[in-house]
This record gives C-alpha cells, structure tokens and sequence, in this order.
C-alpha cells in the first residue's frame, strides 16, 4: 500500500529534478525581510529558497519592512540573465494576482543577480486584505526550446498594524443584479385598549339616565301635555317632530348623504320648523302669561 | 422557370432573415483590396450570414460615415492599415459620433503594423490603453505554439474565456467542451479603466504572459506595460445606448491562416507536458466575436409591458394612469433575446433575475420578476405588490443592465393618489371614537327631552317653600 503510493511521487519527484537540470532554474537564492534604514540587523528574516518545495512557514512581512530576493538564474545550469523574471502574488481568497518585475543586475564572473525591494505599499489595496498569507510563485523564463521555470516558493504573510486603520477598497460599480427592497410600510394608527373606550362610554351613556333622574327628583313632568295640545295639536307636534326630523337628518349626514342632499331636507323642516315654532311657542306664552307656569 | 424564381426569393428571404438585429450594411476598412484574399474566410462567413460588406480605403472619400447627417452603416469593421493615420473621414470624433449613432465598431489591431494615432486616442477615449510602443506584442512562455512561434513565443494559444462572473451569460464558449485553443499571433495588449461599467474584456492573457517592447526590452523586461491577467487580448465596450464597440488585439486572428492552422501547444505553467497538434477554434471564435459585436446575439427586445389594479372585486384596467396609495398591483413586461436569426424567449443566466424597481427619485420596491408565461418567441416576466404609503409620481421601472446583454430600461409613470375622504375606515369600526359617538347620542337625546320639558312641564312647588313655586 505504501509503495505503491510513494512509487509514483518519487518519479514525480525525479523527473522534476531532471527537468530542473535542463530548464531555467536559479542557485543560491535568499530571500530576506527587513526592517527600513536596519538592513541586516540582528533579528531579521533571512532563509534560503529552494526551487521545488516552498518553504515550510510563511513569510512574515510587517508594515514598515522591506522584502527583498537575490538569486542567480542559470539556464542550463550556466548563469544567464533571463527575459522574464517574476514574482507572482496571488490573493488565494480571490485568485487575484499581482505581478512584480524583478529586477536585473549584471555583475561580473558571468553572475546574474535579482533583486526585488517589496514593502506593503506596493501591493495594492486588495491583496493587503486578504485573510490568507499570499501564494508566491517564481516565474524564470526565455526565449528559444529551453524550458521555463514556473513554481510556488513561498507564503508571504502581510501584516498589518492594528493601530493604523486596514485600507478600505471601495468596489468599482459594475453592472449586475441589485438587492432587493421592499418598501417598509408606516404603521397602522391604532385606537387604544377597547375596554377603556367601552368604560367611558359607559360612564357617558349613563350620563343620560342619571340627568333624567335628577330630572324626575326636581320634579320634571310633562303634565302640560294634554292642554297644550288640546290648545295648539297641529303646531305643537310639528314643532317637536321637526325637531326630530332635524337630529333624524344629521344621522343620515353622518351616515351616508352629501351635503347637498342633506340641505335641501334641513331647510324645508327648517321652515316647518320656524312656523310650528312661533305658534306653539305663544301657546307656551299664553300659559305663562295664565300664571299656569 | 416560375419555381427557379420562387426558390430564388426564397433563399432571398433566408439569406435577409439570417441577418443582425441592427442591420445588414457592413463597412470593411481596408487599405489594400489585395488583403481582401487574405480574410477570405472570415469575410465569407460574414456575406453568409447576410451582411452586404462594401470595402474601402481609410484614405478613400466615400468611406463616409454619415451621409447627410444619417449613419450610412450599420456596422464597420476597421483592419489595421499600412499607413500612419486613417484618412479624414475617420476621426476619433466621427467614429464616436458613428457609436452614438448606434452603429456598432470592430477594431483589429496588429503590433506589426502600427496602431494609428486616430485610433489610439479614439481608445483613449473609451478608457481602453494600448503599449505607447507602437511594436509592442503580448508573449508567454509558458502557453505559445510550438509549431510556428517555437523561438520567439510570439503565437499565444489562450483557451475559451470563461464567463467574467458566475452571473453573466457565457456568449463565447463555443459547445463549452474545453480543450480548444484560440490562437493570438502577434497581439497588442489593452489594459481597461477600472471606472467604465461598460468596458469588458472578452479575453485576458494568461497569468504568465507579458507585454514587451522588441526593440527597448532585448535582453530581459523590467518595466513591462502591463503582465498577466491584467492584459485584455480582446475588448468590448458597449455604450448606454448600446452600440457595440470591440478591439481585437491581432488581426491575424481573423486570417486564412490562422482558421485553419495547426498548433502545438507549449509546456504550461504548471509543468503539463506539450500536447498533441490540433485545429485552433479561430473560426468558431471569430463569428462568435463578430456575431455580439454586430448584434446577431445578445440583443434584448422589450415586448409589451402591462400593469394592473390587482383587487378583489374590482374591474381589471390595463395601464390605468392612476393608483392609490396602499393598492395591489400586478406588472407584466415581455423580454425576447436575439440568437443569430430569430427571436428566443430570454431566460437571464443562473444566478440572475430580472428586477422590477417601482420608484419616486429612489426605488420604494425592488422586486424579482417571475416567469409567467414563455411564448414561441419570448418570455413574459410578472410580479405582484402593495404600492407603497406615499402618494406622488412614481415609476414602473425596469433597469435590466448586463455585461454583453443590450440596455433594457423601461419607465412607465403613473401617479399614486393619497386616500379620498370617504375611502378611510368610517368612525364606529375605530374603537377609540366610541366615546365621543356615545357623548353625541347623549346630547341629542338630552336636547330633546330638554325640549319636550321646556314645552310641557308643569311647575311643581318647591318642598319646604310656601305657596308653591313659580307662578310666574
């Protein structure tokens, strides 16, 4: 069971170096991490790269530090200065990637020297924020048959002060579906608890029984009944069912007719009103004047 | 002899029927009728589809845009010239008079033969940047053709771009089988704005490729123009009133040559070993191309648009001018899609629905539209909902923009009343009024009984006073 599954990465293995051997590859290289204006101080970050595994821990680069690469690429395994010499930074959360040039310098003894100087601000604001440690990858490359040399060297851990606010990225507007929204309704007024406002009209409907009764116990009575009727019939019960009338047409106001139905209807028993009235009300005079009131 | 004739008008009709949605007149920008030979197929497959192309000169004086104020095409394709500038009847200003026309722009450039100016701050324009070297030319090392660019990794083999997000319909994914090629001899990188909504790139470079100036970066490219994915091979721009403008960064790609081609491709980033040869998928990708840039896909039509009072008991009005506040309503709008030759009912891609906003200044509702009903050749989209608590002047709208779907933006006004007097609830349902109804019927009762004892009540005498009371 065992053989049989490190048989095949062992061949993996061994071609890769075979191929490394044939290809573009790179010798001795070291990559540091400093802090600026201590370069080489005692405590900084310093390992060396290896061109087929990336290294076991991520690279930690902190706010004010600087990161920086030295490699010699050989083609072939002679030294020679490649076309293409990258590092590749890719946000693993977005799979965005950022590419940073090397930079390129000959010295002598046919060496060829890399050197990137990388510190936070220039990265872009997107890669700052992500949540994993940045995949690294090495690209080393040329023109002709010579196979390029492609491969993941590092982790690099960006750091960042919490006491200096994360840089907000503000997204570019694109086109595309939008959030719903559903309009958020004022509430509906609301009377108050119902037993309150049965309480009270109660207390207000009793009200009327109880002037009634201080009526009756002052001696109210409607004893005058018979005579005034007996003196004046038509306009008495005129007067009073126009008076009647008149509450009957403020409830059919309230009710369901317009005012213009309504004042037509009050002004015909209004004029009943007024010509019953004056006579039924010198009847009444009559009877005071008779000392019966 | 009558059924020669009638076959003829019949292939007639097909040949008009397989044409864009915006039109058959197809301008071809050429320097040299002689390059015509080289495009043959591609221009072919053009006539085939029922484009009638005319040909000329950029220095020609018919080549006019606009004849007497109107767009005399429909469409133009613009292949790179030989000479510095394209002639005066091309400008940046006219060919941007041209998109806000609403004719549609192909443009192919090429890095061995240099971008006009004209064109460049036409690009510019748009937001859309090319290498300031004229010469520059996008390479991988990791993804050219072993075949013909084994030196100078000049062919880039890219694969069929994948949708640009998982919301927005694929137009250029062939059968979406995988394990095509398309092949970029030679080609120009653009870097887009980040600002424009209407910029797209149809197709970046792979991670590893670059673009570099063959004559100031010899032995080894340390400020290249731009790398990776940030490179677009090829471009789209559709503007708001949604003409279509692309840029396709080598025009070799749209060559004889390269249709039919073999390529090998090389040893890949992540160490995949050289394949076997095989036909690049050119061809298929150009008509693709060329078919959304001249409007025979992705073009959207609205149908009719309906909305009604949706209340129990009452009369179905359509459109009616007026609502009040508080009403239901139903709304019903009919999308169709344009494929190549006729209309199909449009389904928006998974992941993407189309949105109804009903809106005073800013949306009240934003609500998904449901599919109702598909008809042969299209889709009816509905939705249901309570107007809002505000009267005023509102919007039906629909604000359906996509990447690589034309504009849809439908506005229908009606205005919202408040609630007349007698539509509230009348005051006996409102238990709070109860005593206050209660206290009238106290009055009016006391009034009337005040008045029959005002008109017939006989004085009593006081108890405890002598000789009675009151005689008046």
């Amino acid at each position: 069971m065992r053989f049989s599954s490190l048989l095949p990465s062992a061949l993996v293995l061994g071609a890769g170096i075979a191929e490394a051997a044939s290809g573009w590859n790179f010798d001795e290289a070291i990559i540091s991490v400093s802090a600026k204006g201590a370069a080489g101080a005692a405590g900084a970050f310093k390992d060396k790269l290896s061109d087929h595994v990336p290294l076991s821990k991520p690279v930690t680069l902190g706010q004010t530090e600087t990161l920086k690469i030295i490699l010699t690429a050989t083609e072939n395994g002679e030294p020679k200065r490649p076309h293409q010499a990258f590092l590749l930074l890719r946000d693993q959360d977005t799979g965005l990637e950022e590419t940073f040039p090397l930079q390129t310098k000959e010295s002598g003894k046919g060496k060829v020297d890399f050197a990137t100087l990388k510190s936070q601000k220039d990265l872009p604001i997107q890669l700052l924020t992500s949540s994993q440690p940045l995949r690294a990858t090495l690209l080393l490359a040329s023109f002709g048959s010579t196979q390029a040399f492609a491969n993941h060297v590092f982790n690099l851990d960006i750091q960042t002060d919490p006491n200096v606010a994360k840089p907000k990225y503000e997204k570019p507007l694109r086109y595309g579906q939008l959030g719903e929204i559903n309009h958020i309704f004022k509430a509906d007024p609301k009377s108050g608890p119902v037993i309150i406002s049965l309480l009270f009209t109660v207390a207000v409907v009793a009200a009327v029984p109880i002037l009634f009764g201080s009526w009756v116990l002052l001696g109210a009575n409607l004893s005058h009944l018979p005579k005034a009727t007996a003196a004046a019939p038509v306009s008495h019960s005129l007067f009073f069912s126009s008076i009647l009338g008149m509450e009957g047409i403020f409830f059919l106001y309230y009710y369901n007719w317009s005012l213009f139905e309504m004042l037509p209807v009050a002004g015909v028993i209004g004029l009943v009103t007024f010509l019953s009235g004056s006579k039924a009300l010198s009847e009444v005079q009559s009877r005071r004047l008779a000392g019966e009131r | 002899m009558r059924w020669i004739l009638s076959f003829l008008l019949l292939a007639f009709l097909a040949t008009v029927q397989a044409v864009s949605s915006a039109g058959y007149k197809l301008l071809v920008v050429l320097e040299e009728l002689a390059d015509k030979s080289k495009y043959s197929k591609y221009l072919g497959d053009l006539e085939a589809r029922g484009f009638s192309i005319s040909y000329e000169s950029p220095k020609s004086d018919k080549v006019a845009l606009f004849t007497l104020g109107e767009r005399a095409w429909d469409h133009v394709l613009i292949l790179p010239p030989k000479a510095k500038g394209l002639g005066p009847l091309l400008t940046p200003k006219l060919l941007l008079d041209f998109i806000n026309a609403g004719g549609n722009i192909l443009v192919a450039l090429s890095a061995s033969q240099p971008t006009p100016s004209g064109l460049i701050s036409l690009l510019l324009e748009l937001d859309i940047h090319i290498p300031t070297d004229r010469s520059a030319l996008v390479i991988d090392h990791f993804n050219y053709d072993t075949l013909s660019a084994a030196e100078k990794h000049d062919v880039v083999l890219v694969p069929r771009p994948d949708a640009i997000r998982p919301d927005v319909k694929n137009f250029f994914k062939g059968d979406g089988k995988g394990g095509e090629a398309i092949a970029f001899p030679r080609p120009v990188a653009q870097t887009l704005g980040n600002a424009s909504p209407l910029l797209t790139p149809l197709i970046r470079a792979p991670r590893s490729a670059y673009s570099y100036s063959p004559k100031d970066d010899v032995d080894s490219v340390e400020d290249p123009f731009a790398v990776g994915q940030q490179l677009s091979l090829i471009t789209t721009m559709q503007a708001r009133n949604s003409a279509r403008f692309t840029v396709v960064g080598s025009s070799e790609l749209l060559e004889d040559t390269w249709f039919d081609a073999k390529v090998k491709r090389s040893v890949g980033m992540n160490g995949a070993p050289a394949g076997n040869e095989f036909k690049t998928s050119n061809q298929a990708f150009a008509k693709e191309v060329t078919g959304w840039t001249f409007k025979e896909t992705g073009v959207l039509k609205v149908g009719q648009i309906e909305h009604h009072l949706n209340e129990t008991g009452s009369e179905i009005v359509s459109n009616p001018k007026i609502y009040r506040v508080k009403n239901n309503v139903s709304y019903s709008i009919e999308l169709s899609e344009y494929s190549w030759d006729k209309w199909i009912p449009f389904t928006p891609p998974t992941g993407d629905i189309v949105q109804l906003e009903f809106s005073m200044l800013s949306p009240f509702h934003r609500l998904p539209l449901k599919v109702a009903e598909t008809t042969l050749t299209s889709t009816i989209y509905t939705t249901s909902f309570k107007l809002p608590d505000q009267h005023g002047i509102f919007n039906f709208k629909v604000n359906y923009k996509r990447p690589f779907y034309t504009n849809v933006e439908e506005k229908n006004t009606v205005t919202v009343r408040h609630f007349a007097h007698d539509e509230w609830p009348r005051s006996w349902v409102i238990t709070g009024a109860w005593p206050w109804i209660a206290g009238i019927g106290a009055t009016v009762t006391g009034w009337v009984a005040f008045v029959g004892l005002w008109l017939w009540s006989k004085p009593v005498p006081l108890k405890g006073a002598k000789g009675g009371k009151k005689n008046l």
